[in-house]
């Protein structure tokens, strides 16, 4: 047995150092390295991990079809299981990368482990502000910004279109401060353009589950609902197939996008989308932005809010129903956000006091 | 002659077959990989690192990376003790997983909530977390044995049962979200700080203790006991071990409580070992069904089932090292994939001996006839 275990190492041994060409030094690139760890679905989620990766791509001047750095500068390793998040923060801290970035708070308790371990290794988190550690940056998003766009294009496609009291629905996934900035946006965007429009909202209290979306949906358009933001993951899907059958129908009801542009999930017929708009959250520009802060030197271990002004939220303009006119009118608020003449509040609290929000939502800012 | 009869022996060794199997998955694995127009170095180079901690690119030694490599393989080698457990009796266990899982949730529960006793907390966990699995196998055992439910459908079925019944519990748990319970007193953990200090900060922990009990245990009952006499007679032939007064329905029944008793305390191993929170679980951790190809690999032997166990562990932990030097993180999951599908052609040579055999006898008696 245990000559069997000192041959199998011998044979890999000379396997390992046999094939190893001789590789030229290479002078080290002004670029900082960077490697992104992704849990079992690898970088073609079509969400955090996908956009992670974009904006790692574009910091070093690839393209998702042409990554000539990935191996040297930058790449990434997927972690099959849950139990792997720790040993492969641990592994890329060993192998000395710039930067190394997860998205999600799914990796939240194993950076918090890993990075006082290694306390000179930078680390970014995606969409979580509760790490707290001097050596990771956490990204966070103005979702109440992106979502106060898509509602006042909303409300400005309702006015262009001549309906009669428009009323606005919002689907949440399960009530919490996150999806309580998605609601309240929304609802102030509406409210700046149509100030007696009726708002409803409806939490499935599920991610997954989008039969219960398209059922409300059906409910509501039924009801005289113009259109709904749903901000739920998966459950949101529903109110685009709703949407997408009515559209079909000859109706005239939208559906509004989360996250990333969801133009082409709503497409009905040629060209013709269900999807009026979408909330942008770009991922990308975090990871971009962290790398930029490694290069220049200014990466600090604090929570970087990634708002309207930086484009780390926004909305899609793909859908050519939305009109140049209102694209432009939305485009000025937008303008008027970044110079902080907007302010929008984030929390249920707070826009109830200042009056700028029913009081009857089920938006709630407990944890 | 004699050459030949060399060759029959050693297709009729189960043993040296896995090994050779194991072989032709590399190869074909190395294969691979230069098709993709990688360097197989990284992949050996990998595979080295996992094993000796050795980094022949950086040139550093890490202990740490063998104290993974093993942390990897306890719920597999735990696992794949459930799956051969039942196969000595004849059975095809697909419920690993699912009664992984229900050890996984006991032995949160019992983390959470059994008052913060040292060594007590965990054992207490452990033996939760087994007596769960034993459950979970024993209902289809009894179903198999009293009704002739077919275990396959069974086990896969109670795989769905497990995971939602898992899901909705441990949200029940309060402070719990969609994703984690509250942290674990450290009382309820299996870490070990000797065991973390010999591996450099690895997760390595007392389920290595566990695994390796297990495997004694496995050995034990199998080969030494009137019990694993009776499940190894009822694998073999059912009818026969009947007519012979082999109590064929206790046999089943108690080979799948032992086979879910394993799976559970691989459940509890993840559980206890590598968080130190309870999970809501996303997905399958698929442990269950990787434990299918170890005991099939590992010839359903307490011995078989340990390498194999640790084979199929350093093929998981080195995937993220393999990433690391560009080789595609699916090649791991291919070769244990051929590995499989080469040892199932075992059964193929089996049937192609006995065919031989059997010619050899027709045509030699005839020639006596004569």
């Amino acid at each position: 047995m245990k000559r069997a275990l000192i041959v199998v190492l011998a044979i890999l041994a000379i396997l390992a150092v046999s094939c190893e060409k001789k590789e030229v030094k290479v002078v080290a690139p002004a670029l900082p390295t960077s490697r992104l760890l992704t849990d079992a679905t690898g970088i073609d989620d079509k969400s955090f991990n996908a956009a992670g990766w974009r904006g790692i791509l574009a910091f070093y001047g690839d393209t998702w079809e042409n990554q000539t750095q990935k191996g040297k500068l930058y790449d990434w390793v997927t972690a099959q299981t849950q139990d792997m998040y720790v040993p492969n923060l641990k592994q890329a801290s060993d192998e000395k990368y710039d930067l190394i970035i997860v998205t999600g708070f799914t990796w939240a308790d194993a950076i918090r482990e890993v990075a006082p371990q290694y306390p000179n290794q930078k680390y970014l988190i995606v969409d979580v502000d509760w790490v707290g550690k001097p050596n990771v940056m956490e990204a966070t998003f103005s979702e109440h910004e992106g979502s106060y766009l898509v509602g006042v294009a909303a409300a400005l496609k309702a006015q262009a279109d001549g309906i009669a009291k428009p009323k606005f629905g919002f689907i949440g996934g399960i009530p919490g401060p996150v999806i309580t900035k998605f609601e309240m946006g929304w609802v102030q965007g509406i409210k700046s353009v149509l100030a007696d429009a009726e708002i409803v909202d409806y939490y499935a209290n599920d991610w997954g589950k989008p039969e219960l979306a398209k059922a409300q949906a059906k409910n509501w358009f039924d009801s005289g609902v113009y259109a709904i933001f749903s901000a739920a993951g998966g459950t949101g899907n529903g109110t685009i197939a709703q949407a997408k059958e009515y559209r079909a129908q000859g109706k005239n009801v939208w559906a509004i996008g989360v996250d990333s542009d969801q133009y082409e999930d709503g497409i009905y017929a040629e060209g013709k989308s269900a999807v009026l708009t979408s909330m942008l959250k770009r991922v990308e520009s975090a990871t971009k932005g962290a790398l930029d802060r490694t290069k220049d030197g200014s990466f600090k271990g604090e929570v970087v809010v990634f708002d309207t002004k930086v484009e780390g939220v926004g909305f899609s303009d793909k859908n050519p129903e939305l009109g140049s006119e209102i694209v432009q009118k939305v485009n000025e608020v937008k303008d008027k956000i970044v110079k902080g003449e907007i302010k929008i509040h984030a929390t249920y609290a707070a826009a109830k006091e200042a009056g700028v929000v029913p009081g009857n939502l089920q938006a709630s800012d407990k944890q | 002659m004699n050459r030949k009869k060399n060759w029959e022996q050693i297709l009729a060794d189960d043993r040296t077959v896995s090994l050779f199997v194991v072989g032709l998955g590399f190869a074909c694995g190395t294969l691979l990989v230069l098709l993709v127009g990688k360097n197989p170095a990284g992949m050996y180079q990998a595979m080295l690192q996992t094993l000796t901690g050795w980094d022949i690119t950086r040139k550093v030694w890490n202990a740490r990376y063998i104290g993974e490599w093993l942390t990897a393989s306890i719920p597999l080698i735990l696992c794949g003790l459930s799956m051969g457990f039942a196969a000595r009796t004849g059975l095809f266990n697909i419920g690993a997983e699912g009664q992984y899982i229900v050890g996984l949730t006991a032995a949160q529960f019992v983390a959470l909530y059994f008052p913060p006793v040292p060594v007590l907390h965990w054992v207490a966990a452990l033996a939760a977390a087994g007596l769960a699995g034993a459950l979970w196998g024993g209902i289809v055992g009894i179903l198999k044995a009293r009704f002739e439910v077919s275990e396959v459908v069974a086990t896969i079925m109670l795989n769905y049962v497990a995971f939602f019944l898992s899901r909705w519990v441990s949200m029940a748990i309060p402070g719990a979200n969609t994703y984690r319970t509250p942290n674990f007193p450290p009382t309820a953990t299996l870490a070990s700080g000797f065991l973390e200090n010999l591996t450099n900060g690895s997760r390595l922990n007392y389920g290595l203790f566990l695994a390796l009990l297990a495997c004694l245990f496995y050995w034990f009952i199998i080969e030494k006991t009137n019990l694993g006499f009776s499940l190894r007679a009822t694998g073999l032939n059912k009818e026969a071990a009947r007519y012979s007064g082999i109590p064929v329905t206790r046999s089943i029944a108690s080979s799948m409580i032992i086979a879910g008793m394993f799976a559970g305390f691989a459940g509890a191993a993840v559980a206890l070992g590598s968080f130190n929170y309870g999970r809501v679980l996303g997905g399958y951790d698929n442990y269950g069904f990787n434990g299918i190809a170890v005991a099939l690999v590992g010839n359903s032997q307490a011995g078989g089932i340990l390498a194999s166990g640790l084979l199929f562990g350093m093929l998981a932990s080195s995937q993220p090292l393999m990433q690391s030097r560009q080789i595609p993180k699916e090649i791991t999951l291919i070769i244990s994939g051929l590995v499989v599908v080469f040892i199932s052609l075992r059964a193929g040579v089996k049937l192609f001996l006995d065919w031989r055999a059997k010619k050899a006898t027709r045509t030699g008696g005839r020639s006596n006839d004569e």
